[in-house]
């Protein structure tokens, strides 16, 4: 039963092996239990952190690292060449490096802020805020497809059934609201790959994601039937709690029977509070503008980054925000172009009002796709998917901008220098929260499993939040 | 379970027996061979009155030694609901539980348990079971989640198997080696006379019963590598082999020796190196045709299909270069043959209701394993770290040498072919130290909600230690002394008194030495799995399907419950409203969209082999109760049944509403509040829904509400969703 696994996970996590438990441990593992009674109670991370919860806008579909984040001027000399002999030995989804004839980059590069940051000129809102971002250009994976990708960049590894970083942020650190899930995932269309997105995998289903819609009723089965006045309902659930816990009276020592009663006050609040969450009217025009919604194709894009700071006010842990449509096979400029559109001013307001609200200090912001993409052209203009180096960015929770991490080659097509693998920046993620990769294990199929399987040496978190 | 505890002796005794266990090794005893334990002395027994049959013994023993006493026999009308649930997965009518009150007659129970166990619906029931540990599902997952038109052929085998309580030593035979062991079983040969003898009818049950391997997780994308595919196909085969029958996790060998246990990487990828002469193919099922009466249209069909085949092995040879005008006029001509053939199909075929065209093109298929071409196999090496890149050397089909050491037999199997088989064999046979200590745990953990080995995929070094080890060993060898009888077993587990206790028990000092209740003082309160759930609240409500077997079925979703799915067109709700309110079982099972309510009550990841649901209790379960639209209907039928069955009385409907949902009558408070509450729902302004039925229609509107909102009520109750 998972209350019993829990249990023994947490006191694994304590750090308690078995032969070593001693009865003088034994208090601090009452503690610890305590909290596998709720697994959801919130819990100190494995040391303080700098960041107390996580923005993850998900780019899907994989931009490209040359129109985004890692300038390569040299290869507009190359347009329309061979590549070289030396970077033709790659596995590729849809092209044979044979004959692949590189594409020059298709924006003009600035650099911005104190830093210098070279950002494109997709991104002229986003590029105000150089200066609070970490540039990361040598990340990388092994995966040029999409459905496995996406699981890589989601759980760490290229199988189903793992659970999504989200799940294991608040396994690790439990929930911090009382009337909203601590793991919401929004989608500006539809979630490709179902819910390997925002699963919980093998851990417990109460570190599932939930899918939260923008419009209409935000969570599965909230509205209450439209014959079911609010007063009846009210005394509809009085009934069923009064009963319940006459149930319980007579069943003594059953914590499940509690938990379901507190759970029907939840679902309650909820009823309330996610609707509440959602609606933006309460926000002033100046704050709506500045998520430029309403603003032709930003305004979806800019909802979603608006209802995240709601969400982050909230004390939501884990925030999934995706964006669709950056697959560029064919014109990989005027797919760009557009994508910048959607959701440049989204996430430039969003920094700007974090900041200004004093939540980007604790607040983790990660930019990323599934993967970049190639160098070499596809079609007459298009990218093919690219899994060998590519560009994100984290910015807030405690992290000091204006930093560019690793490069790839002159061509863009490996990362060379500080290579980060998608582990390595799960590992940075959950550092900067507190938790410590290499301990935040749960026991399934008889391994101490983690998200970052055997990887995460590279570590950013120490580096990013220093000066 | 190495739980918090707070008693410092049973710490102790613990930490010994986990050190045991280290000295012992490699002698560790889920690898030795089980002797046959004699039950401790009954006589010696405090509770020597109550011992039922020697699994109390065992138990009592234990409990004894720990000075707690076991809890006192549950109440008659809950052990018929106990019964049922866990049995048929369903809820007693109330007259089936007055049946069993009433019946004073000391073999009532054993008969109540034996025409549970002739019920068909008893299959239903533990067939879903062991779906959960062989990772059943309708589709591929990954992002294309890719149908499979066949899995459910698997899924009715192991329903029917369960049924007609197939020794358990031949179901996991049919599984592994179906078509190894049984080689005659070709369905169908066009060569051939048609005629089908029982014993190839036999055969071909055995040969689906493989289609276990074909319905695993499986990426189906562009730019695909086949190398990769079939190592990560094997990879899921061997993992499900291991964790189902053998009861241990192989996964971690795939990349080190594995830490704990003694088996190699040389073991696992001699594992693979068994199922790689094995190839996934679709087989034509005479039998189906000739059931479906297809024997007319059958040659029409198999026109269309070699048409279809021949313009496909034409297109596909040459690729890339532009079609000459010769070839272009041949695709042409190809292309006419199949419309011809399919021109020539019947537009009805004889005996069949309206065949669609996409029903005449599919030819009744299963998927089931086959022997690969010899020349097609692929050499299976030891990977370093398991990566597909850096073969070490070539691993041959072999047992895993520690094991096969353990039954004296030699690790060597045949090659290429029959090693399927002998592993089969090998696994099945008597002195086997898992199978049967690995299937007898799992039936324990679904009567009991735990097992004896709580990780009973993991019999090995990082699972749990057996709580009752000679209890453990004393099932199995019952179990394989006679003849792997599932049914047998069923019996012997729940005629225990051990079975028979209250779970409505508690005593400060049970809960402060053993609160997770390892030493069985009580049963465990249970809580109805997601598809018990779903089909006690329309069996409640009198709209269950009880219809068996075939395709998956679709039942209709609100708006906000299929908002999230990509591809609306893999939730394609089934036509006939009548197969939206079949049992959960034949609910559609999709690996990237599972059906919601499922979601949300823990049915399991179908990535691997789940050996133990999870139970969680959150919020999203309660909004489900309150306000989904198919239990607010459901609610509305319910209300419909009992003014049909108890009159227009409130008291008599609310009497009528706790038995069928509860099982029992209400308390005189429960029935003042009842009545209260319809009372306060009773909106005056109320009109009828237009899907109200009939029976409530005689009702006053604002009672026939507040009637259903009552029902709605009762459904939310911890006692309708709990099993004492």
């Amino acid at each position: 039963m998972p209350g019993m696994q829990l249990r023994r996970e947490f006191l694994r996590q304590g750090g308690l092996g078995f032969g070593a438990l001693a009865l003088s441990d034994l208090l601090a593992a009452e503690t610890k239990a305590a909290a596998a009674e709720n697994p959801l109670a919130p819990r100190a991370p494995h040391q303080p952190g700098t960041s107390k919860s996580i923005i993850f806008l998900f780019m899907q579909g994989g931009p490209s690292q040359l129109e985004t984040f890692d300038p390569k001027p040299v290869m507009t000399r190359f347009d329309g060449q061979l590549l070289p002999e030396s970077l033709r030995d790659f596995d590729l989804a849809q092209i044979n490096t044979a004959d692949a004839k590189i594409l020059a980059p298709q924006f003009s590069f600035d650099q911005y802020g104190q830093s210098g940051q070279e950002i494109s000129s997709i991104f002229p809102h986003l590029a105000e805020h150089a200066d609070k971002l970490a540039i990361i250009r040598s990340l990388h994976h092994e995966l040029f497809i999409h459905g496995s990708a996406m699981i890589m960049t989601h759980s760490g590894t290229r199988l189903l059934g793992h659970p999504s970083i989200g799940s294991w942020v608040v396994y690790g650190l439990g929930c911090e609201s009382d009337d909203l899930p601590a793991y919401i995932a929004m989608t500006d269309g539809i979630f490709r790959n179902g819910a390997s997105m925002y699963s919980s995998g093998f851990l417990p289903a109460v570190y599932q994601g939930t899918d939260m819609r923008i419009e209409g009723a935000p969570i599965q089965n909230l509205q209450r039937q439209a014959t079911i006045s609010a007063r009846e309902q009210r005394l509809i659930l009085d009934r069923i709690n009064t009963w319940n816990r006459e149930h319980l009276r007579s069943r003594p020592g059953d914590s499940r029977l509690d938990a379901r009663i507190a759970n029907y006050e939840l679902a309650f609040r909820m009823q309330g509070a996610a609707p509440e969450l959602i609606d933006l009217s309460r926000e002033t025009k100046r704050t709506r503008d500045l998520y430029g919604i309403e603003a032709g194709p930003a305004d979806r894009f800019g909802k979603m980054c608006l209802m995240a700071r709601r969400m982050v006010e909230r004390g939501v842990r884990y925030i999934q925000l995706i964006c669709g449509g950056w697959d560029a096979h064919g014109d990989c400029k005027g797919n760009h172009q557009a994508q910048g559109a959607k959701v440049d001013r989204p996430i430039a307001g969003l920094l700007a009002d974090l900041k200004q609200r004093g939540l980007l200090e604790s607040t983790q912001v990660v930019w990323v796709g599934e993967f970049g993409r190639t160098p070499i052209r596809q079609g007459s203009n298009g990218r093919d998917h690219h899994p060998y180096g590519f560009s994100a960015w984290m910015a807030g929770g405690g992290i000091v901008g204006g930093k560019t991490i690793g490069a790839t080659d002159d061509f863009g097509f490996s990362a060379v220098e500080d290579k980060v693998h998608v582990n390595d920046l799960h590992a940075t993620m959950l550092g900067l929260m507190g938790l410590d990769h290499e301990r935040l294990t749960y026991l399934f199929e008889g391994r101490e499993r983690r998200l970052t399987d055997v990887g995460g040496q590279n570590n950013l978190a120490a580096r990013l939040v220093r000066a | 379970m190495l739980q918090v505890m707070r008693n410092a002796g049973l710490i102790v005794a613990c930490l010994v027996a986990t050190s045991m266990a280290d000295e012992e090794s490699p002698g560790y005893w889920a690898f030795e061979r089980p002797t046959r334990p004699t039950p401790p002395q009954r006589a010696a027994l405090r509770q020597a009155a109550r011992v039922r049959n020697p699994i109390d013994q065992f138990v009592f023993h234990r409990l004894e030694a720990a000075g707690l006493a076991s809890a006192p026999e549950a109440e008659r009308g809950m052990l018929a609901r106990r019964a049922y649930f866990d049995l048929l997965g369903l809820p007693p009518t109330p007259e089936q539980v007055d049946a069993f009150v009433a019946d004073t007659s000391p073999r009532a129970w054993q008969e109540l348990i034996d025409r549970l166990l002739d019920s068909k619906h008893y299959g239903e029931r533990w067939g879903r079971h062991w779906l959960d540990v062989a990772r059943y599902a309708d589709s591929g997952g990954y992002e294309t989640d890719i149908y499979y038109r066949n899995a459910w052929r698997y899924r009715d085998y192991v329903v029917k198997s369960f049924n007609d309580n197939m020794p358990y030593d031949q179901f996991v035979q049919e599984q592994i080696a179906g078509d190894e062991i049984w080689p005659d079983n070709l369905d169908l040969d066009p060569r051939r006379v048609y005629a089908v003898t029982d014993e190839k009818r036999k055969h071909l049950q055995a040969r689906i019963a493989t289609g276990l391997f074909t319905l695993g997780p499986r990426v189906h994308e562009s730019g695909l590598d086949a190398k990769r595919l079939a190592y990560e196909t094997l990879t899921d085969w061997v993992d499900t082999a291991a964790s189902a029958f053998l009861g241990v996790t192989l996964g971690c060998a795939r990349c080190h020796a594995h830490k704990f246990d003694p088996f190699t990487q040389e073991d696992y990828f001699a594992m693979q190196a068994i199922f790689a002469s094995a190839r996934e193919v679709e087989i034509p099922l005479w039998t189906s045709m000739e059931e479906a009466d297809w024997r007319q249209s059958y040659p029409k069909v198999v026109a269309v299909q070699e048409a279809r085949q021949a313009y496909q092995l034409f297109v596909g040879s040459p690729a890339g270069q532009k079609d000459t005008p010769g070839v272009a006029q041949r695709k042409q001509e190809l292309l006419g043959a199949i419309g011809q053939a399919v021109l020539a199909l019947p537009q009805r075929a004889a005996g069949q209701y309206a065949v669609d065209y996409v029903g005449l093109m599919h030819i009744p298929t299963a998927t089931v394993l086959t022997r690969e071409h010899p020349e097609l196999i692929r050499p299976i090496h030891v990977l370093e770290r398991g990566e597909l890149a850096k073969p070490l050397v070539r691993a041959e089909p072999a047992l895993p040498v520690s094991l096969a050491e353990a039954t004296g037999t030699s690790p060597k199997l045949k090659v290429p072919f029959g090693g399927r088989r002998q592993f089969a064999l090998w696994l099945t046979r008597a002195d086997h130290p898992l199978t049967a200590r690995v299937f007898v745990n799992r039936v324990w953990q679904w009567h009991f909600g735990r097992g004896i080995v709580a990780t009973p995929n993991d019999f090995g070094n990082m699972g749990q230690p057996p709580t009752h080890p000679e209890l453990l060993d004393w099932l199995a060898s019952e179990f394989v002394e006679d003849g792997w009888n599932v049914k047998n077993l069923h019996r012997r587990i729940m005629n225990s008194a051990v079975y028979r206790q209250s779970s409505r028990f508690a005593e400060e000092v049970h809960l402060k030495m053993d609160p997770q209740n390892e030493l069985l003082w009580r049963m465990d309160r249970r809580r109805l799995e997601a598809e018990a759930l779903w089909d006690a609240v329309h069996f409640t409500a009198g709209t269950l399907n009880l219809a068996m077997g075939g395709r998956p079925v679709v039942p209709p979703l609100a708006a906000d419950e299929i908002a999230s799915l990509r591809e609306k067109w893999h939730w394609v709700v089934s036509q006939d409203p009548a197969q939206h309110h079949r049992r959960g079982i034949y609910i559609l099972v999709r690996r990237n969209f599972k059906f919601p309510m499922f979601e949300v009550f823990d049915t399991p990841v179908t990535s691997v082999s789940c050996p133990t649901r999870d139970v969680t209790t959150v919020a999203p379960q309660a909004l489900w109760g309150l306000n989904n639209q198919s239990v607010f209907d459901q609610a509305v039928q319910l209300a419909a049944r009992v003014v049909k069955e108890a009159g227009t009385e409130t008291p008599a409907q609310i009497d009528r509403i706790w038995k069928v949902a509860l099982g029992r009558g209400p308390t005189s408070e429960e029935l003042a509040a009842a009545r209260d509450l319809v009372e306060r729902l009773s909106d005056k302004e109320a009109t009828a829904l237009p899907e109200f039925p009939e029976a409530l229609r005689s009702l006053p509107p604002a009672r026939a509400h507040a009637l259903a909102k009552l029902c709605l009520a009762v459904f939310n109750l911890s006692e309708f969703a709990f099993v004492d």
